[in-house]
């Protein structure tokens, strides 16, 4: 689903962000992306969606070659892809289904059809009762969950997700990654950048280790648990 | 289907542009109104300059003179020859007639001319020019013309008096033309400026319409939409203004005009043609003023 072949990524001026990265992720995996605050996460999956254009290196994604791709062609990469955004990026004046409509409004679904597809998803993520009203009035938690009803209505084969449990008290955070597990059994490659060791140790997937924009460690999901216990 | 949605969905995203910031839109569409009402007065100011200069150049006479002592056959042939290149009528005026003819107009010299032995007049052949052709350039190639012809020794007509006004109606054209694309370059610009601020306003939306994978056309559309609507609606509104100002000034200006041109020539203000024109003119303004924009403001 993903490669990356030595890849890095600097921001000009300043050292790189992102050195020599090389990964491999099969579709239908589950991957955690962790490591501290400013390790290079994010970063890492902009590269990914092509909100930022890689410095150096070679990314494949579903077989395209990202790091060479032609502006034009963008638009159609990112309807494969489902991003959580670590800023939500809810419109503030619209209501939650509007926002989760969004995304099939962009690929000119009739509005009667988005409109059954906004209400299914919403439904699927536990916020049917609050169609109509405004993200501003949801609770942190709802949000991230309209946030994930956005990125998944459109059915991608790969999520990304950025901190989707960031400031949420661990009941909640257990809805979101239960909703993220039942959308990679569901056939979805999901990956999900944390800081939230606690995460790691609960779910025992594949987890990526990033410091300082180097990969540190790759482990498999029991040996990852294994060390954060240990730890 | 695809199509369709994505036509209805521009629309709403339009409407919703024009919904969030009327007064900016507002702006827009009078300064397109003000720019088009302009160009329509201009059109009519234009029509009647055209009409001015037409009935003027009736009174001119263009005056062929002939050698003297021509005879007659050849000074009829020549006539015939006039006649069929101006397409008009063409008289000859013999010796004798044209000095009857100054004896008539200047009776204080009759006698003078009585007395004289000799008929120092030419004959001449004037000319009667057809509406089409009293322009100034039309009437000085006719001269020029004429006087080529043999046996014509002079040409006369009333070159200064057509010139002068042919020269202030070039002036006020060129003066009209500058003015009118100064008018549309501020009339672009203040479209384009509209529909910044409303791209600008509606910035984060459009952050994320690209980031779920809108196309740049899916972006843009609205915008060049509702540019294009402001310039539809500154046309009829134009049009209006000018049905209004035509029926509340019009009998003052046919007045006006009855005065100063015989037969009261008022050209009409606003004609089915002119409202197309309008219509078109704010559409492409309208237009070339969000292309700008969206050229300039929604960079990927
Ligand atoms: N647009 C940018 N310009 C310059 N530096 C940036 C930019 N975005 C991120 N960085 C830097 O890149 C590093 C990694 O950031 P990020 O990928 O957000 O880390 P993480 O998500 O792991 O916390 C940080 O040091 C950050 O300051
Ligand atoms: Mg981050």
């Amino acid at each position: 689903m993903i490669e990356m072949f030595h890849v890095y990524k600097a921001y000009p001026g300043d050292p790189p962000v992102l050195t020599d990265i090389n990964l491999r992720v099969e579709k239908g995996e589950f991957l955690f992306l962790t490591g501290p605050s400013g390790a290079g996460k994010t970063t890492l999956l902009k590269l990914i969606f092509c909100a930022e254009e890689a410095t150096r290196g070679q990314i494949l994604v579903g077989g395209r070659n990202v790091a060479r791709i032609r502006e034009s062609a963008i638009p159609f990469l990112r309807r494969n892809i489902g991003v959580v955004f670590q800023d939500f990026k809810l419109l503030p004046h619209r209501t939650v289904e509007d926002n989760v409509a969004l995304a099939l409004d962009v690929l000119g679904v009739p509005r009667l059809q988005a409109r059954e597809r906004v209400r299914g998803m919403l439904k699927r993520v536990g916020l049917e009762h609050k169609a109509d009203v405004l993200p501003l009035k949801l609770s942190g938690g709802e949000q991230q969950r309209v946030v994930l009803a956005r990125a998944l209505v459109n059915e991608p084969t790969l999520l990304l997700a950025d901190e989707p449990t960031g400031n949420l008290d661990p009941v909640r955070t257990l809805e979101i990654m239960d909703l993220l597990r039942d959308v990679n059994v569901r056939g979805t490659t999901v990956l999900v950048a944390t800081h939230d060791s606690t995460l790691l140790s609960r779910y025992q997937k594949r987890t990526v280790r990033l410091e300082a924009g180097h990969i540190v460690s790759d482990e498999d999901g029991v040996k990852a648990a294994r060390r954060m216990v240990g730890a | 289907m695809s199509a369709l949605a994505k036509a209805a969905s521009a629309w709403r995203s339009t409407a919703e542009g024009v919904r969030h910031a009327p007064f900016v839109h507002a702006i827009a569409v009078v300064t397109l109104t003000i720019a088009l009402f302009t160009a329509g007065l201009a059109r009519g100011a234009d029509a009647l300059i055209q009409s001015l200069l037409a009935s003027l150049g009736g009174e001119v006479r263009v005056t062929v003179y002939l050698e003297e002592g021509l005879p007659e056959e050849d000074a009829e042939t020549l006539r015939r020859g006039l006649e069929q290149r101006v397409g008009g009528a063409a008289t000859l005026v013999t010796p004798t007639d044209a000095l009857e003819r100054l004896g008539r107009e200047l009776p204080e010299v009759r006698g003078l001319l009585v007395s004289l032995e000799d008929n120092p007049l030419p004959p001449s052949v004037e000319l009667a020019v057809p509406e089409g052709r009293r322009t100034p350039e039309a009437l000085r190639a006719l001269a020029m013309e004429a006087r080529r012809l043999p046996g014509v020794t002079d040409v006369e007509w009333g070159e200064e008096a057509v010139a002068r006004l042919s020269a202030i109606a070039r002036v006020l054209r060129l003066g009209g033309a500058v003015a009118f694309a100064v008018v549309l370059l501020a009339t672009v610009t203040i479209v384009a400026a509209t529909l910044q601020l409303s791209i600008y306003a509606r910035r984060e939306e459009i952050e994320i319409q690209k980031l779920v994978g809108a196309t740049d056309r899916f972006v843009r559309v609205p915008f060049v939409l509702e540019g294009l609507l402001q310039g539809l609606l500154g046309g009829a509104l134009a049009s209006a203004g000018l049905l209004a100002f035509s029926r509340s000034a019009g009998p003052h200006l046919a007045q006006l005009l009855a005065f100063l041109v015989e037969g009261g020539v008022a050209p009409a203000l606003l004609t089915p043609r002119l409202v197309m024109e309008l219509l078109l003119g704010g559409a492409l303004l309208g237009l070339m003023g969000s292309l700008l924009a969206v050229r300039r403001f929604l960079r990927a």
